[in-house]
């Protein structure tokens, strides 16, 4: 029987990362008291469901389940607003580029990443962690997902050239103002 | 001899008895009444529904029922809206025009749900019913605006062309142009769901205004706010409209030339649309607002207090959809200005959002049950909810004939005990005996599932994610439920063994969907071998089945009923299983 406890820290879109719950043994008939859990459960399951449910757009397919087109639909309507919103109102077809560069510290092949489909820096942070393969590069031994994730700081350039801290400014004036992306390990 | 003559009527009087019979149930029932009734019934059948286009083929329907006027047809498993049917599964309806081109010349309806529809078929549909009328193509994919041309052109009497949530590929706008000078029975155009910039206006403004009997026109979003005045100007018998753009620097001419053309539409019932709306032109609808029982606001961003002050104003609302925007305030407010509200939908404006952006919770939902007594329809997304709450929902509306809440977090306990929501769920079933829909979410165990087999007996169709601890769940449902017709379910701990002990129930479903349970590939093999009504499909987009262990969970299955055995239309990753325990693929 297939059974092994995969620790599932893969990329997104590979078969382990889809299914976190799954590798927690749920084939088993057992009856999951959720009170009392082994730390296998304990740290597993907390780790998933912080990271790849909260904060992973594209950990679970297919949840939320909100209908494909409702969410395209709504996607190109969020995008609109926010460059209607630097242009001053709402109107008129907004270019449809909305994708900016993104760096990590030490690595020599920049991304891209888009940021209409983001409302806060926390999505914006882990998707570009992920993108850069962190988790899996990273293992997690110490601490949790949220305590690694603020290991590393997301930095931006903005419209006059200086770098700032994303995290710094509210969501609506980083946006605005963002040129491109880089990720940063944090010091002290 | 004689006495039993004296009962029997001619064929043709028991032909006109029964063209009063419409629904299909009653139809079905009618032709099992005898030899002579299924024949005489069978000829005079003139509208067909088939759920799931695998359960029969065209030729049996065609020799079945050779007259049939009106056909429905249902393709991708429901599952399919939230992208877990991989693409190129199936569902063409291709195969069913080419037999019916031959068999139904007179053919007037097609109404098609998530199928996919080429621009052959649509050519081969103006090309082969003269008396074409309507074509409604609900969440339908595979087509262009080429095969849409051939339509507008060939189809002379067209009636309704419905496109909703389809996906079209946009070649020209200058397709709308090919409905001739001579078209003028349009009574439905729905065309909200192309993406198209040059939806050619001209061409659509003429249409509309050579089309007196036209009820129902939905734009799609290349048609601004300018333009909506001079639409409506020349319909003014509309009943149902969907605007395009709501968006533009607010200006006092245009404002007023709109609310002008609002007010001058005086059957006006039902209002959608309402991309990017710019609130400062919401009040060009006030005018109408007093006549609205549908309104679809689910596109559009705009926050609570421009919601209530919509709203209050539509005391008549039957049917609201809407973003999470509304928030309980909105909800509240609703609740005391909508008292005929029979339909609630509240969908999420951030559902991957790892906070909640707005203030809506379990709150908003009680005040709607509570102020609300014709509410049968909801459908609710949220961040948290309480047993308490779903209690009292259920015991202030026990007339709720559709339930589907989605909590947004997987396995989200109650908030204030932390307990599951086993009991809340219970209530719900327990109390609302005519409950036909339900859609489940939360942190759910075995146990709500012994209260939905326990109650639900008017079930017919039930959607579970990330819920319960074993196959007791899956037993209770698949034992106790005795109207059920559809099952989806994702991420459960479900096996073999319920599935197999109530392997012949599901001979009295449509389907059963199961995705990342815990199904082996043994025990699909066993269930194609043993029930040859069914077809037993399994998806895996990643290695084939019988590559690994017996034991080992399939990703996805797909089990029907099928009267036409299995299908020859799949692609590499679906193998169904046979009952000669070959898998076919």
């Amino acid at each position: 029987m297939c059974m092994e406890l995969q620790l599932g820290l893969a990329l997104p879109g590979s078969d382990t990362w889809s299914r976190p719950l799954l590798k927690l043994g749920l084939y088993e008939d057992i009856n999951v008291n959720r009170k009392k859990r082994g730390f296998d459960h304990g740290y597993l399951e907390d780790e998933f469901s912080a990271a790849s449910f909260k904060n992973y757009e594209k950990g679970l397919v297919g949840w939320p389940p909100v209908e494909t087109w409702r969410r395209k639909k709504l996607r190109c309507q969020v995008h609109n607003h926010m460059t209607a919103a630097e242009n001053g109102y709402c109107g008129g077809r907004a270019s449809n580029s909305s994708y900016v560069k993104v760096k990590m510290e030490g690595v020599v092949i920049a991304r891209k990443i888009d940021i209409s489909i983001h409302q806060s820096f926390e999505t914006l942070t882990t998707t570009i962690m992920t993108m850069f393969d962190i988790f899996s590069h990273f293992p997690f031994i110490f601490g949790s997902v949220e305590e690694n994730r603020r290991s590393f700081k997301l930095t931006y350039q903005d419209k006059e050239g200086d770098w700032l801290i994303a995290e710094d400014v509210p969501w609506r004036t980083f946006v605005r103002s963002l040129k491109c992306l880089k990720l940063i390990r944090s010091r002290g | 001899m004689q006495k039993k003559m004296a009962y029997s009527f001619p064929d043709e009087v028991l032909e006109q008895v029964f063209s009063f019979i419409q629904s299909d149930k009653d139809r079905n029932a009618v032709s099992l009444v005898c030899k002579s009734w299924d024949e005489i019934e069978r000829w005079c059948r003139r509208k067909v529904f088939i759920g799931n286009c695998y359960a029969v083929s065209p030729r049996m329907v065609i020799r079945r029922f050779p007259e049939v006027r009106s056909i429905k047809l249902k393709g991708k498993p429901h599952f399919a809206d939230f992208n877990l049917v991989p693409d190129g599964w199936g569902g063409y309806v291709l195969p069913w025009i080419a037999e019916m081109a031959g068999a139904y010349p007179w053919l007037e309806e097609i109404r098609l749900k998530r199928m996919v529809v080429t621009d052959e078929s649509l050519e081969l549909i103006a090309k082969s019913f003269k008396n074409f009328k309507v074509l409604v193509l609900f969440s339908c994919e595979g087509f262009s605006t080429d095969g849409l041309a051939a339509i507008a052109a060939s189809c002379k009497n067209l009636r309704e062309l419905d496109l909703r949530e389809s996906e079209v590929d946009d070649l020209s706008g200058h397709w709308l142009a090919h409905f001739p000078e001579t078209c003028t029975s349009l009574v439905s155009l729905n065309i909200s769901c192309l993406r198209s910039d040059e939806v050619s206006f001209s061409a659509l403004e003429r249409l509309v205004g050579r089309c007196p009997n036209l009820r129902s026109l939905r734009l799609n979003r290349a048609v601004t706010l300018d333009k909506i005045a001079n639409i409506l100007r020349r319909a003014p018998q509309l009943v149902d409209f969907g605007t395009g753009y709501y968006a533009a620097e607010l200006q006092p001419d245009v404002f007023s030339n709109l609310a002008g053309a609002f007010s001058s539409c005086k059957e006006l019932k039902s209002l959608s649309g309402f991309w990017d709306v710019v609130p400062a032109y919401l009040p060009a609808l006030y005018s109408i607002c007093p006549r609205l029982t549908s309104l679809n606001l689910s596109y559009a961003t705009i926050q609570s207090p421009d919601l209530i002050k919509l709203v209050s104003h539509c005391p008549r609302l039957q049917r609201l959809l809407v973003l999470d925007y509304v928030e309980d305030s909105g909800l509240e407010e609703l609740a005391s200005s909508c008292k005929d509200l029979q339909e609630l939908r509240v969908f999420p404006s951030d559902p991957f959002g790892a906070e909640p952006n707005v203030s809506l919770t379990e709150q908003g939902l009680v005040a709607v049950s509570l102020g609300c007594p014709k509410l049968r329809s909801v459908l609710y997304f949220c961040r948290r909810m309480s047993n308490a709450a779903l209690v009292t929902i259920a015991q202030n509306r026990p007339n709720l004939t559709r339930f589907r809440l989605c909590i947004i977090e997987p396995k989200t306990p109650d908030y204030l005990t932390l307990e599951p929501l086993d009991v809340g769920f219970g209530a719900i079933v327990e109390h609302c005996k005519d409950l036909r829909r339900l859609s489940l979410s939360g942190l759910l165990t075995d146990h709500v599932f012994e209260y939905i087999g326990t109650y639900g007996k008017k079930l017919e169709m039930l959607s579970v994610a990330f819920a319960g601890d074993s196959d007791l769940g899956l037993h209770h449902v698949l034992s106790g439920c005795e109207s059920l017709r559809k099952l989806e379910i994702r991420d459960c701990p479900f096996g073999d063994k319920a599935l197999l002990a109530n392997a012949a129930k599901l001979e009295t479903m449509r389907s059963l969907w199961m995705s990342s349970c815990a199904v082996s590939f043994g025990a699909c093999k066993l269930l194609g071998q043993k029930m040859p009504k069914l077809n037993v499909e399994v998806i895996d987009e990643t290695e084939p089945p019988d590559s690994r262990p017996e034991s080992c969970p399939v990703d996805k299955l797909y089990i029907y009923r099928s009267v036409a055995g299995p299908r020859f239309d799949m692609p590499p990753f679906v193998w169904t299983m046979d009952e000669a325990v070959r898998i076919l693929h």
